[in-house]
This record gives structure tokens, C-alpha cells and sequence, in this order.
């Protein structure tokens, strides 16, 4: 998998320190105890400001699927498709990811996922989802 | 509303729209004013209301009042719904019209978004140019963007995908959509892709992001489209044949990113239409034809279903019985839509909502115009927008 170099942009580092350490770390509200995405600044559910960061079970259920397949580079070499996806943590959140280990027929509605995470030479660890 | 109480379009300008390089938002905005003025055989100087849509490309912005040399209006904002800004802008235009703030209001969208060289497909997308591999992405924002969401296509490929294994919904029903939404644009001098397509053609077009093949896509154009609004009396003594704005309606419905969202099964469609509809005086039984934002094939499906033309999860069914091409019982985006004739947001179903209200559609004028309904749609399915226009003055 090629995505290029993960860096941190002082937002929303305890996520990549929860990557680091195999960790699924998401937002949850101080106030009332609602989860979110970890890109969320604010509680969906009651308007609060101060979002927690805590650590997710990493169990998920497929919502959506797209395969989106690469175009040819020059030397005509096609790179493998993949499979980006809608996923419920079992938190509720959504998260907008992509599957690792699953065959595009294997792919249905509610199909139980779980968090994995990958690491490359350099740079942050990324967050992927598997069967 | 009496005939002396509503507000008409009566003014309609379209710049060349398409792979047309080298100009500015603003200066395919002014020109797009400009004819939207003269096709209603008006002058800029009897405009007092100008409103702008937001664009990707950017926007003309407001400054484009100073730019035509409008002096003393009553009316000038920028107005973003997104996708939905055209029947946005034009319900602000008729209030402001129907409470007397104004008496006549030009609506224009403009985007430069193409450029010489780049592929249609790139124009909207994020991210850096590096070489894969190279790329260097920033918080987890930047993680997403990095494992494949750079483009507005794998969204909507998400939200047909779900709406096709929820409700069973088929790329052949897709394809259907296509299929006859080319068959209008080869009717369609202003088409961009006007070579008659077949199911077959569809199936074998290549995959954009799965579901969603290449003739599932709308084009992405270059160019300006305006029109301009005065009170229904004032309509009846100008140059072109008035079509009169007989309901309008938004929905926003703020689907959350978490469980229980209806992301991708429904859209403002379902509250924006009623509201419309009820507005007009009209029920969806009353609806001649329509003229839909069609970002995606499976746009189409949704919003059908949402307007209630047919049952949820059935638009896919509707599509592929042949009712939506010419001959069909609802003829939809009879002037090839954003798919084959040109993408200029919602001023792509609008344009030709006005053509087919003047019963200026040609060799594509569909057999009745008299209750048309036009929608816009924006961001992923997040804003929704409705007109219900008519040929004639809605009755008291």
C-alpha cells in the first residue's frame, strides 16, 4: 500500500499516538458522554466544545464500499484496486476508511470489521480496517 | 397570488459552456448577465437586484456589480447552498420581488474549474501532485485523503453503493439514467456529448469508483448561466414568453456520520419537494416533467424517490421502465442534463426548465411544460433545493 507519508498536524495527534500503540483513539464528549469521529470539534448531540480523546473497542460493521481502481501509469503497470469504506464503530461513529484482507465479493451491509493498523518506514501510523 | 402579485423568469443567458479556457468566473459571469438582460429585452440599468452563487473555481463574487457597472441596487449578496444555490437564488430573487424590495433580480452561476490539459476528472480534487509514495498528508484529515478520499466521485460512490444494497438498486437501472438523459442531449444543439449511448456502452465504460462507471459522471464545463426575475405583471410586456416561479423549497437534512444516519437512502429531496409542491398548489401527480440535478445516475434514482414519483427504493425501477426518456411518462432533463450537456450546478436543470417553459426546447420539447419541477443538490447529498415553475400566472 502506497499512500505517501503521515504526518501530524497538532490537532489530532493522540489519534496517531493511539496508532502508535495499536490503539483506536476517538473523540467522546465530556459533557454527555456521546462519541465522535476523530476530526469532530464539537459534540453532534449536546453543542459541547471540550471533546475527550478516548479509546474505541476497534469492533466495526461495514456501512458502504467503493473499489476504486487506479489509472495505468506509464510503463502500463495497473496498480491494484482498492477498497475504500463507510464504517460504524461500535461506539456509532463513522469513519471514513479503507479495508485491508477482504475480497471486493466478500463485501456486504454490516459485515464486522476491526481496527488494523499499518506503519511504513516513515512517518505516523495508518488506521485500516479488516474482517 | 394573483397574476400581478408573483414573479416570473424572463430573462435566460448562457454563455459558451464546455472546455472554453482562458477566462474568469467573473468574466463568463458579466457576459452571462449581460444576455440574461438582453433576452428580456431589458437593459442592465433596469436591474436592482443581483445575487451571485459561490463556485469552486471561484466565484465571481459581488464585486461583479461593480464590474457591469450596476449602480443604486437593492439586492446584492453571494449566495452558497452548494449545489442547490440556483433554486436558492431564485426564491430569494422572488421574495425580495413578491415583498417589493426589489423589482427585478438577475441569479447567475459561474466556474472555471477546467483547465487546458487536465482532466475533467481532476478538476475538483484535493491533494498534492506529488509522485505516490511522495506525498506527504497532515493530521487525520490528511490519513483519510491519503488511503483514497481525494475525490467527490468515491463519496457519491459510497452513498450509491449503499442505496444499491439496501434497496437492491442495479447498475443496469443505472445506466438506464444515462441512457436516456443521452438520448435528450443528442436533441441538444448546447449538448457537450450528443452521440446516442446504449446500456451496453454504459457497462463498458471504465470504472470511476465502483459503483459509478465513467457514464455514470456528470461533465465538469466551464462558463456562466443567468437569469433574471420581475413581478409576473411586469413579465407579461417583455420580450420573451414569462415562466412563472409558482413554489420554492430547501432541505438541509443534516445527516450525522454515525449510526442511524440516512446517508446515501434519502435525501432534502423528501422535505424540500412537499413544501414546493404544496406552495404551487400542486401534487406530484401534477408534475409535467423534470428537470433534475444529476451530479450521478444515482442522483436521479434518489431524488425520484424522494420527490415520491415512485416508492423508496424503487427509482431505480422507474428509471429503467423508460419513463424518464423522450416518450416517457415523466420526461427528465430533456436537455441531456449535467451528464451529457453541461455542468453548471443547478443552473444545468434551471436553463432548461426555462427553455421548455418558453416551449423553446426544439426537436427535445417534451409534449407538456405545464407544472415543471427543477432541483438542485449540494455537497454529498447534504442540500436540497426545489422550483415548481409554470408557462402560466398561478392561479389566485
Amino acid at each position: 500500500m502506497d499512500i505517501g507519508i503521515l504526518r501530524r498536524d497538532g490537532r489530532t495527534d493522540p489519534f496517531f499516538d493511539g496508532t502508535a500503540s495499536g490503539r483506536l483513539m476517538i473523540r467522546r464528549c465530556a459533557s454527555c458522554g456521546h462519541w465522535s469521529a476523530p476530526d469532530q470539534g464539537t459534540c453532534a448531540e449536546c453543542g459541547e466544545e471540550g471533546l475527550d480523546w478516548a479509546e474505541a473497542r476497534g469492533d466495526a460493521t461495514l456501512v458502504s464500499w467503493t473499489v476504486v481502481h487506479g489509472r495505468p501509469a506509464e510503463d502500463g503497470t495497473v496498480p491494484p484496486p482498492a477498497i475504500l469504506a463507510l464504517v460504524e464503530l461500535a461506539e456509532g461513529p463513522w469513519l471514513h476508511t479503507r479495508l485491508d484482507g477482504v475480497a471486493p465479493g466478500e463485501l456486504r451491509e454490516d459485515l464486522p470489521l476491526r481496527a488494523h493498523y499499518e506503519h511504513r518506514g516513515e512517518g505516523e501510523t495508518a488506521l485500516l480496517f479488516r474482517p | 397570488m394573483g397574476e400581478g402579485t408573483g414573479a416570473a423568469i424572463v430573462g435566460l443567458g448562457m454563455t459558451e459552456l464546455g472546455k472554453v479556457y482562458g477566462r474568469s468566473p467573473r468574466s463568463f459571469a458579466a457576459e452571462a448577465v449581460r444576455l440574461a438582460v438582453a433576452d428580456a429585452g431589458l437593459t442592465l440599468g433596469d436591474l436592482d437586484g443581483l445575487l451571485v452563487s459561490h463556485g469552486l473555481g471561484g466565484s465571481p463574487g459581488i464585486e461583479l456589480a461593480a464590474t457591469l457597472g450596476l449602480r443604486d441596487l437593492r439586492l446584492l449578496s453571494l449566495v452558497n447552498s452548494f449545489g442547490a444555490t440556483a433554486g436558492a437564488m431564485v426564491s430569494y430573487a422572488a421574495m425580495s420581488i413578491l415583498s417589493g424590495a426589489a423589482s427585478t433580480v438577475a441569479c447567475v452561476f459561474a466556474d472555471a474549474p477546467l483547465k487546458p490539459k487536465q482532466s475533467a476528472g481532476s478538476a475538483y480534487d484535493r491533494g498534492p501532485e506529488a509522485a505516490p509514495g511522495q506525498a506527504q498528508w497532515y493530521g487525520y484529515g490528511g490519513m483519510t485523503a491519503a488511503l483514497g478520499f481525494r475525490s467527490v466521485n468515491t463519496f457519491y460512490a459510497l452513498a450509491a453503493q449503499r442505496h444499491m444494497a439496501r434497496y437492491g438498486t442495479t447498475t443496469e437501472q443505472l445506466g438506464a439514467v444515462a441512457v436516456s438523459t443521452r438520448a435528450w442531449a443528442s436533441r441538444n444543439p448546447r449538448a457537450q456529448m450528443r452521440k446516442p449511448i446504449t446500456l451496453d456502452d454504459h457497462r463498458s465504460s471504465r470504472w470511476v469508483a465502483e459503483p459509478l462507471r465513467l457514464l455514470d459522471c456528470c461533465l465538469v464545463s466551464n462558463g456562466a448561466i443567468a437569469v433574471v426575475l420581475t413581478g409576473s405583471d411586469r413579465a407579461r410586456d417583455l420580450a420573451r414568453p414569462p415562466v412563472h416561479v409558482w413554489g420554492w423549497g430547501q432541505g438541509h437534512p443534516g445527516h450525522r456520520r454515525e449510526r442511524g444516519s440516512g446517508f446515501g437512502l434519502t435525501t432534502g429531496a423528501a422535505t424540500s419537494g412537499p413544501i414546493a409542491m404544496k406552495m404551487a398548489g400542486v401534487t406530484v401527480d401534477d408534475i409535467s416533467q423534470a428537470q433534475l440535478y444529476d451530479c450521478y445516475t444515482y442522483t436521479v434514482v434518489v431524488t425520484l424517490e424522494d420527490y415520491g414519483f415512485c416508492a423508496k427504493g424503487e427509482g431505480g425501477a422507474f428509471a429503467a421502465s423508460g419513463a424518464l426518456g423522450p416518450g416517457g411518462a415523466l420526461p427528465t432533463n430533456t436537455g441531456g442534463g449535467q451528464l451529457s450537456a453541461y455542468y453548471m450546478w443547478g443552473m444545468t436543470p434551471l436553463s432548461e426548465a426555462v427553455i421548455q417553459g418558453r416551449g423553446d426546447g426544439g426537436e427535445r420539447q417534451a409534449d407538456r411544460n405545464d407544472v415543471i419541477l427543477v432541483s438542485g443538490n449540494g455537497g454529498i447529498l447534504d442540500h436540497h433545493s426545489t422550483l415548481i415553475l409554470s408557462p402560466h400566472p398561478k392561479e389566485v
